[in-house]
């Protein structure tokens, strides 16, 4: 069996995805990142390849979200891309012709505009990110309904209520408000639905041309009440695909198979990875008064990448010292 | 001991820089230099600015504070009232001495000679005349020294539509050891970087987004490499004539770069909070995105931006220029 | 020819004034709400100040009212508001809004380029008709000043919560309805006894706040979230440190009129402070509060919308100018995520402060 592997480490969730020679989905792994991102990254690869058949053979491997550099030197990385570019390769795949991506995950939302078949336009959220997945968590924990059922609850609304602010500190306020008035949880719950769509296409949306086919990927897809609300406001079907919450590991996991397909090796170090010692270490530079904290990672006792400093010089030391000892 | 004049490297500095040294230069005067933006100035600004204030002013206070412990005998912040005819800055230039006076503590004397070019230009040549009055008696000599700078400063603007970044065109003229490099920086796209100077320039604002994006392989334009004649032709196409001087040279090089043949993509860069970026930001995008379809990234920047959020967006628009541009559609080339 | 513009509190009521006047159809836009807002969110630059995203919403809704002419005023500069029209009308073209719009400015080169823009709304009436209207326009705006005038020294002393403000209201109905200079005479005289038929204390001690800043958000009880009728509620007795009436000799007349306040004497109070003019109000807001400190006033606020920059030079100025004269200054700034109950927590505080402030000094 030949797979492609695609890791997307994001802030709240890490997602592993194998997928075949014909693009299918063979294998996907959730795990909440919890601030340790090596050591979620070494157990997601260590329950894949128990499930794995010992044949398997891992042609090329992506990575992207915001831990893709630290990913790509533990795992041997062939491609490291950033996450708009990897969500919209496999929105394409999964729904060929698709004009407009909406992703909301846990804590950042984008949309990204397609024009045939290649990305037009995208935004990211600016000064805000009120109404990504870690809010609807807070805010479901706080009404004592589980994540799941909040976006049924939502669709059992008949007359949302409408919530206030973009901040998220507000819409709380606001919301609690509105209980303390005396409103039904549905409608609540539907009315903070309506609100943050509505902020997110005031924020990220703003000026976009919206057309359909429109998908609606990332953590938060699940959320019937928010696909509902998506609905109510452009007007336009909106699909969730098959993967909606492993998109970005699936579109790193299509770029390096891309990007292998010229017959070169992978850089994949093995699933042997998963019990090698990695160790995080960060000191602060005094060489200027930028005072960097450089980032160090360090394989069995051996610095394998630096980062986080402006003016590279600790970087640069390192590939110095690497190609001298290679 | 000769009097110390100290500048601030931020606003207008990117600018008018030569024109200030050569001619306080030639009155004797040392002139000092704000240490390049870094954190710490950074958040010394914000320390000592309103909240509300642009990050720009944000910095510019922490460049005024950094000259004031250094310390100079004079802190050199010209109210900028209008530097063409009938056009502006922005509000926040008219007072920026003042504001700088009453928010930090410690301030060496400040020189806040009026800079207006509102009706005439003899009313500018009349204010470097009052200023040289302060450091000699010698009206000749403060003609030369005016004369001087305005030498210095042609030529600089030379430089600069050569296509010489500031940074360079000014290590150009006053760094002995650097040599007048010829070499165009080379690369498979050309990007224009839309924004005002003190925004694009500072590389540390800016996440040294100039630097980042030719080490990606990128040949960046900026607005000051078009001729004034140029900015001036293309702005004028607007139904009403800007009044900001800033906005007029942002909008006429994005209606010029955005119908040149060989530029790839637009970056918009505009600083949180800026007033005349939410006006000229919306007629830019509005323009390109309705007539040209050229890519177009709009990147706000203000203290709380993350490097890797920039980074992230900058790598995903290369990838659309990119993308868009690779005969087969395929996402590496 | 069915001609709108945008609010701005009851700026309405003399421009609807001058149009009628010269038998000119005007479609007024809903009074501004929750949807303009919304709307002028919508469809606005992200980082624009609110009074414009207001207009926006404004002329989408008198759109859809059938209004087909957009009045709107102009500028030079500094401040945004002079580039609002274009900005407006580039997104409105964009949306499929079709107006024809006029904007009224200072003339660039010649005096022409206005009587032409006028012209296009007034067509063939005489230039006597023309400034007989402007005429009449700025008498009602001297009613409706007289009237509020009246509210302010009125809310905090009523007796029945809510009655200055049907009060107002009604009167302002009466002064919109007059459609000659003689019947707004008339009408001016039944408004004032309108007002004065409230039932009030009249020796009710009252705290007295000077609100500065920003004209729009001065002017426009929505953009403000009703800042006037909550101190008035609280005890607060206020005075405002522009009125319409100056806004209009001071802007469209270049202050050709004599023996109305004018601006001049807030910018020779701010000269210690600030002694240049900044844009927009940012010199007047610091001027005034030298005036309402030497007129006995125990405070100031300063209102402007998010992003506001000449009232952020003031902002940055304001501490020291209110140390000095020991007056305390409050600042609020509004955009549309501004909640009321906010506000009037802010506002409580305050006026808590002042009132404790006066006892300590009385005794």
């Amino acid at each position: 069996m030949i797979g492609y592997l695609g890791v997307d480490v994001g802030s709240v969730s890490t997602n592993i995805v194998l997928i075949n020679e014909d693009n299918q989905v063979l294998e996907n792994l959730y795990l909440r990142t919890q601030g340790q991102p090596i050591r979620t990254v070494q157990q997601g690869l260590k329950k894949l390849a128990q499930h794995l058949p010992i044949s398997t053979v891992i042609k090329g491997v992506g990575t992207t979200g915001s831990a893709r550099h630290l990913s790509a030197v533990m795992v041997g990385a062939d491609v490291v891309k950033n996450e708009i570019t990897a969500h919209a390769v496999a929105a394409s795949q999964q729904v060929p012709g698709v004009q407009t991506v909406l992703e909301i995950g846990g804590q950042d939302s984008k949309i990204i505009i397609l024009r045939n078949g290649v990305v037009a336009d995208f935004a990211m959220n600016t000064v805000c990110a009120a109404g990504t997945g870690s809010f609807l968590d807070q805010q479901a924990s706080r009404l004592n309904t589980p994540i799941e059922e909040f976006g049924t609850l939502a669709l059992k609304s008949t007359t949302p209520v409408r919530i206030a602010g973009r901040c998220a500190v507000f819409a709380e306020s606001d919301m609690i408000h509105k209980q303390q008035m005396g409103f039904e949880l549905p409608d609540i719950v539907a009315g903070l639905c309506e609100a943050l769509v509505r902020n997110y296409l005031n924020n990220v949306g703003k000026g976009k041309e919206i057309l359909g086919p429109v998908v609606f990927q990332g953590g938060v897809a699940a959320n019937v009440g928010m696909r509902k609300a998506f609905e109510k406001e452009l007007g336009l079907e909106v699909i969730i695909p098959q993967n909606y919450d492993v998109m970005g590991a699936m579109g790193a996991a299509l770029l390096a198979k891309e990007a292998v397909a010229k017959g070169q090796p992978t850089k994949f170090k093995g699933f042997g990875i998963a019990d090698v010692n990695f160790a995080v270490g960060s000191f602060e530079c005094d060489g200027c008064p930028n005072m960097c904290e450089v980032v160090e990672i360090n394989e069995e006792a051996i610095t394998i990448a630096r980062w986080g400093d402006r003016c590279g010089k600790w970087a640069n030391a390192l590939v110095r010292e690497q190609s001298k000892i290679s | 001991m000769s009097v110390k004049v100290g500048i601030p490297r931020a606003l207008l500095y990117y600018y008018y820089y030569p024109l200030w040294k050569d001619f306080f230069e030639s009155l004797g005067c040392e002139v000092v230099l704000s240490d390049k933006s870094n954190k710490g100035i950074l958040d010394s600004g914000i320390k000592n600015t309103v909240d509300e204030a642009c990050l720009p002013v944000k910095l510019a206070f922490g460049h005024v504070k950094n000259l004031a412990d250094k310390p100079v005998d004079y802190i050199f912040i010209p109210r900028l009232v209008s530097v063409a005819y009938k056009e502006y800055i922005c509000p926040k230039f008219l007072g920026f001495p003042d504001m700088a006076r009453q928010n930090i503590v410690g301030l060496p004397a400040v020189i806040d000679t009026t800079i207006s070019f509102m009706r005439k230009r003899h009313n500018v040549d009349q204010a470097y005349k009052q200023l040289g009055k302060k450091f000699s008696g010698n009206p000749i000599k403060v003609r030369q020294a005016y004369h001087k700078g305005l030498r210095a400063l042609a030529k600089y603007n030379q430089l600069l539509l050569k296509g010489h970044l500031p940074e360079e065109a000014m290590s150009i003229m006053y760094d002995r050891s650097a040599k007048a490099s010829q070499v165009k920086p080379c690369g498979d796209l050309n990007i224009a970087i839309i924004g005002h100077p003190y925004n694009i320039y500072d590389p540390y604002i800016s996440m040294n987004i100039i630097k980042r994006l030719q080490s990606m392989g990128v040949v960046v334009v900026t607005p000051d490499h078009l001729s004034e004649d140029e900015v001036r032709h293309q702005a004028g196409r607007l139904p009403k004539k800007l009044f900001w001087t800033l906005g007029q040279r942002m909008i006429g090089a994005g209606y010029h770069y955005a119908e040149s043949e060989d530029i790839d993509g637009i970056i918009h860069i505009a600083a949180f909070g800026c007033g005349p970026d939410s006006m000229t930001g919306e007629l830019i995008e509005r323009n390109i995105r309705g007539s040209t379809k050229l890519p177009f990234l709009n990147l706000t920047l203000d203290e709380h931006t993350g490097e890797a959020g920039v980074i992230t967006r900058l790598e995903a628009f290369l990838d659309m220029v990119r993308w868009k541009n690779s005969p087969k559609k395929q996402f590496i080339s | 020819m069915k001609v709108t513009f945008p609010h701005m509190g009851y700026l309405y009521v003399c421009v609807k004034g001058l149009l009628e006047y010269l038998d000119i159809e005007v479609i007024l836009p809903p009074p501004t709400s929750k949807r303009t807002l919304t709307l002028g969110t919508k469809y606005g630059p992200e980082f624009a100040c609110m009074p414009l995203k207001l207009n926006l919403g404004n002329m989408i809704e008198a759109s859809e009212l059938g209004a087909d002419t957009l009045i709107m005023i102009g500028g030079c500069g500094p401040c945004r508001f002079g580039y609002y029209a274009q900005v407006e009308y580039a997104i409105l073209k964009d949306l499929g809004y079709h107006y024809n719009m006029v904007v009224l400015e200072p003339p660039d080169k010649h005096i022409s380029e206005l009587t032409t823009r006028i012209r296009k709304i007034t067509g063939n009436k005489s230039w006597v008709q023309v400034i007989k209207a402007i005429r009449f326009a700025y008498q009602k705006s001297r009613a409706v000043d007289e009237v509020e005038l009246m509210s302010f020294k009125i809310r905090p002393r009523e007796l029945v919560l809510g009655e200055t403000d049907r009060a107002l209201a009604k009167a302002i109905k009466e002064i919109d309805n007059a459609a000659s200079p003689q019947q707004l005479q008339l009408a001016l005289l039944r408004s004032k006894d309108i007002m004065n038929s409230v039932a009030i204390d009249p020796n009710r001690p009252v705290i007295k706040i000077a609100l500065i800043g920003e004209i729009y958000t001065l002017l426009d009880p929505f953009s403000n979230l009703n800042i006037e009728r909550h101190l008035g509620r609280l005890g607060v007795e206020v005075d405002r440190s522009i009125y319409l009436s100056e806004w209009i000799n001071d802007h469209l007349f270049m202050g050709l009129l004599k023996g109305i306040r004018s601006t001049k004497e807030y910018c020779q109070s701010a000269a210690p402070f600030l002694n240049h003019f900044v844009g927009g109000h940012g010199l007047e807001t610091i001027g005034s509060v030298s005036v309402y400190a030497k007129r006995g006033y125990h405070g100031a606020i300063q209102l402007f919308p998010f992003t506001c920059m000449p009232e952020i030079v003031a902002q940055s100025i304001l501490p020291k100018v209110g140390d000095a004269l020991a007056m305390p200054v409050m600042t609020l700034i509004v955009d549309e995520h501004s909640g009321e109950a906010g506000m009037i927590t802010r506002l409580e505080a305050f006026v808590d402060l002042l009132t404790r402030k006066r006892e300590f000094k009385a005794n």
